[in-house]
């Protein structure tokens, strides 16, 4: 009689047996066989008929994809074995909310801190550290201070389906306007606060309400068409 | 279900996909499953082979590769109970790729491995139905 091996984890539908004894002319009959006996592995082995595009199956140190596939003819002492190609990834786009949240918080932090101790410099350096963030380099300040919450464990991280990019820009705006308030206050001109306030208040925005008016104005330019704002929101993406 | 993962072996597991950041890094977990806990004894680095310029997020090992060390995990009493790999620059979180390529009864451990720092790992298993992983508590062992 012939025999299939069973990979370790899909022993658990087979009363964890290591190899089951089948009949069958081809590997697709063997398999039959074996499903008939443990109905629960099919799902995990077939796709609309057919193997799924990670399972194979060996005859001897075959594999069958390269010999006839499911017709490929067996003897009565065969012994097939199923192996799974382990394999992983990652493509949706995903972001941490939780960093963000922080990065906004920081923000609104030391951004009224500035004003209550009259520091431009304060204000000049959550500008740099937004310019930085913004051009996702890995020593900007608070995605250095956020990893170090997680490794602290204080934090942890809310992963959602978005795009970082219009975030990114969206720091970018705010690093602009801090910018030029920074500029203004050093220069002596207390209108410099202005710009500063805008920011407090979209930081505010995002942080309590989760309106990004940044990345508002990313997905308007990519709609647009304007170069660089590629990225289309994420539920109009094939 | 709970899965025990000792500090020596969590160490080498992440300096392992360190060292392949920026693509992504795996290999095999080899330990034990009883009851309600999966003990991880060895962990197990296997190169990457998928395609090279789709390594940055992509992750394979071959047939071989599993036949070899579910044949040497048999002999020493163990078993294969799960796999790990990293996402790079990415949340330790399975992917929609990841599900299709899943297997359930098998711990996935992911770890964000960000600007070749490891930041997070956490474990997951695919539900019997394929649909989605659940998260699994991943304590740590002397």
């Amino acid at each position: 009689m012939a025999s299939i091996k069973i990979p370790t984890p899909l022993r658990a539908y087979t009363d964890n047996q290591a190899e089951v004894a089948v009949n069958g002319a081809t590997v697709g009959q063997a398999l039959q066989h074996l499903i008939a006996q443990y109905a629960d592995l099919e799902t995990h082995l077939f796709q609309d008929g057919k193997l799924r595009s990670f399972v194979n199956v060996y005859l001897g140190d075959e594999d069958i994809r390269f010999l006839s596939g499911l017709d490929t003819v067996i003897g009565e002492d065969a012994k097939l074995r199923i192996i799974p190609t382990i394999a992983g990834g990652n493509d949706t786009p995903r972001l941490d909310a939780h960093a963000l949240k922080f990065g906004n918080g920081a923000t609104i932090v030391l951004l009224l801190l500035a004003f209550v101790l009259n520091a431009p410099l304060l204000v000049a350096f959550v500008a740099l550290t937004q310019l930085l963030g913004g051009l996702n380099l890995p020593f900007a300040p608070y995605r250095l201070a956020y990893q170090a919450a997680l490794r602290a464990q204080l934090l942890r991280p809310k992963v959602v389906v978005d795009n970082a990019e219009p975030h990114r820009f969206a720091m970018l705006v705010g690093a602009g306007f801090n910018g030029v308030g920074a500029g203004l206050l050093l220069a002596g001109a207390e209108a410099g606060w202005l710009p500063v306030a805008v920011v407090v208040v979209l930081a505010n925005l995002n942080f309590w309400l989760n309106f990004c008016l940044g990345c508002w104005m990313y997905y308007q330019l990519n709609r647009l068409g304007v170069p660089f704002f590629r990225v289309s929101p994420v539920q109009e993406q094939s | 279900m709970t899965v025990v993962l000792n500090e020596a072996s969590r160490a080498r597991l992440l300096a392992s996909l360190e060292e392949a950041y920026p693509n992504e890094g795996g290999g095999f977990l080899v330990g034990t499953r009883q009851g309600e806990q999966v003990v991880i004894e060895d962990v197990l680095p296997i190169p990457n082979v998928f395609e090279e310029a789709e390594q940055f997020h992509r992750y394979a090992m071959t047939p071989q590769n599993w036949a070899t060390m579910e044949d040497k995990a048999d002999s020493m009493g163990l078993a294969l109970v799960g796999y790990y790999h990293s996402h790079p620059d990415s949340p330790a979180i399975p992917s929609e790729y990841d599900r299709v390529h899943a297997l359930p009864h098998f711990v996935y451990l992911i770890a964000s491995v960000v600007q070749a720092r490891a930041v997070s790992l956490f474990a997951y298993e695919l539900v019997d139905d394929r649909s989605t992983f659940k998260e699994l508590p991943l304590v740590s062992a002397s």
